[in-house]
């Protein structure tokens, strides 16, 4: 019995090619301790999670804003699990985004981005925009009043940016307005070409990882593990911590719905965006009608593109990686949560 | 005449790698051009003058949210007459709603306060809210974009 066993698995790992692969995996190798890694593959994790319970509520979502905020609450009131589903999408999405801004403010602070690793940091980037994107599409969909806010309030946010400002706020919104058309623009982009364009760039960013024989070459001094078995088993325990952290989430923090969608009702007092988004939020209710001859609030959202476009090029502007680049990391961070903490107040 | 005068020989390989990109190059501007013309949505046109209502509909003192043009559009009645505006705040777009407490107009969002007569006069909002214009033809309420 135990024979046959052995012969079944050795049929298997045989026509996978299974001991060249894991050969490969063990001689690459991780720095020990490194959370940056073990954020990524969480993030990795978590994506996966996202697309497995989007497809499942997919088959009972609408996305017709007639429509749309019934269909929801047939999955979070008529669906057997479908509370638990929804929630756990929804949760697992907040994750997701939290994992990889940890991930990448992990990267930046241990100066990952230096050469070679210039590539690596751009797609990492593209996938925290393609990323953000996702989450807020999804927001929009259950087309309740909250849903309607954001999508108005979001686009709102896009017209501020330079250069293709309108072009953006007509595309997010499908038109001049935030209608049905919204819906199903943000539809289209969360169920495909968003996760499309993630996965290709999720795929590059694993590829150019593995171009190296150590991803992080000025550590390789330091004490490594291999990446197969050490680091895989490292990251299924966190990655079994992580699952029981959205369980209990989603079974015991319930994210409401809300009503449904209605433009002749006023929006609702002290409305907040997705929590993402609370910084820019607060900087744009913060600003001044006018700041040097400039719309306040497009002198800002400028500012803050100018500085995103920093961060990006970061790799180019600060070659050595300087460790003047991490207290500032640590200092645009305290900046960001400070500015969304007093968002809530 | 020295060989100086022969053209020079491009390689075969140079040459075909010349060729696909050139009909990349080629099929991302042919393909990219109506790709973007087709995902910019085309412009909303107004669709005129619309009938809201009743006048009995709107009580002197009251005030309605009203959709026109898929825009939502706050209509008040005084002891005047009819003012109409766009309900989204010029701050970032959330609707806005009449206070007959304050005799006022606010956005809930972020505290902005407009006057009846639509200016900007508290919080965030840069400018006052878009003006519509407002008749009563034969009983019935028109709201038409000034």
């Amino acid at each position: 019995m135990s024979a046959a066993r052995d012969d079944s698995g050795g049929w298997l790992r045989e026509r996978l090619g299974w001991a060249p692969l894991t050969a490969a995996l063990a001689a690459y190798r991780i720095p020990r301790g490194n959370i940056a890694f073990y954020l990524g593959g969480t993030t990795l994790f978590l994506l996966l999670v996202q697309v497995a319970s989007g497809i499942m509520l997919t088959l009972y979502y609408k996305p017709d804003a007639a429509q749309a905020f019934r269909s929801v609450e047939r999955i979070t009131g008529e669906i057997e699990y479908g509370n638990l589903v929804h929630s756990f999408h929804v949760w697992s999405s907040d994750l997701f985004i939290a994992c990889l801004f940890a991930h990448l403010f992990f990267v930046l602070v241990r100066r990952g981005f230096r050469a070679p690793h210039e590539l690596s940091w751009l797609t990492g980037l593209m996938g925290l925009v393609l990323g953000v994107g996702l989450a807020f599409t999804g927001d929009i969909l259950p087309w309740s009043q909250r849903a309607y806010t954001d999508a108005r309030v979001g686009s709102e946010f896009a017209k501020y940016v330079p250069l293709v400002g309108t072009w953006l706020n007509r595309f997010l919104r499908g038109g001049d307005e935030v209608t049905s058309n919204t819906l199903v623009h943000a539809y289209g982009f969360h169920v495909a070409a968003l996760p499309a364009a993630l996965t290709l760039v999720v795929a590059l960013h694993i590829f150019l990882l593995t171009r190296r024989s150590t991803p992080v070459p000025e550590e390789a001094s330091r004490e490594t593990i291999p990446l197969y078995p050490d680091f895989f088993v490292r990251q299924a325990a966190a990655l079994t911590a992580v699952l029981v952290v959205i369980m209990t989430l989603a079974i015991f923090f319930e994210r409401p719905l809300g009503i449904a969608a209605d433009p002749r009702l006023s929006s609702p007092g002290g409305a907040m965006p997705p929590w993402y988004f609370l910084a820019i939020h607060q900087i744009l209710r913060a600003a001044p009608t006018e700041l040097l001859g400039i719309d306040g609030a497009r002198f800002l959202v400028s500012a803050a593109c100018l500085l995103g476009l920093l961060v990006a090029a970061l790799p180019f502007i600060d070659r050595r990686g300087s460790k003047a680049t991490a207290v500032l990391a640590w200092v645009l961070l305290f900046v960001l949560i400070l500015l969304a903490a007093s968002a809530l107040n | 005449m020295g060989s100086n005068d022969e053209p020079e020989e491009v390689p075969r390989r140079d040459f075909l790698g010349m060729a696909v990109g050139g009909s990349a190059a080629a099929f991302a501007v042919a393909g990219g051009y109506p790709f973007l013309r087709f995902v910019d949505p085309p412009a909303q046109q107004p669709s005129g003058p619309v009938n809201i209502g009743k006048l009995e509909e709107f009580p002197v003192g009251s005030a309605r949210t009203v959709v026109v043009d898929e825009r939502p559009v706050l209509v008040i009645r005084t002891g005047d007459g009819f003012r109409a505006f766009s309900a989204l705040c010029t701050h970032l777009q959330c609707v806005v709603a009449y206070s007959a407490e304050r005799n006022q107009i606010e956005c809930p969002c972020h505290r902005g306060i407009y006057s009846m007569d639509g200016r900007n006069i508290g919080g965030p909002p840069p400018r006052p809210l878009q003006e519509l214009s407002v008749t009563v033809n034969t009983g019935s309420v028109i709201v038409s974009a000034v």
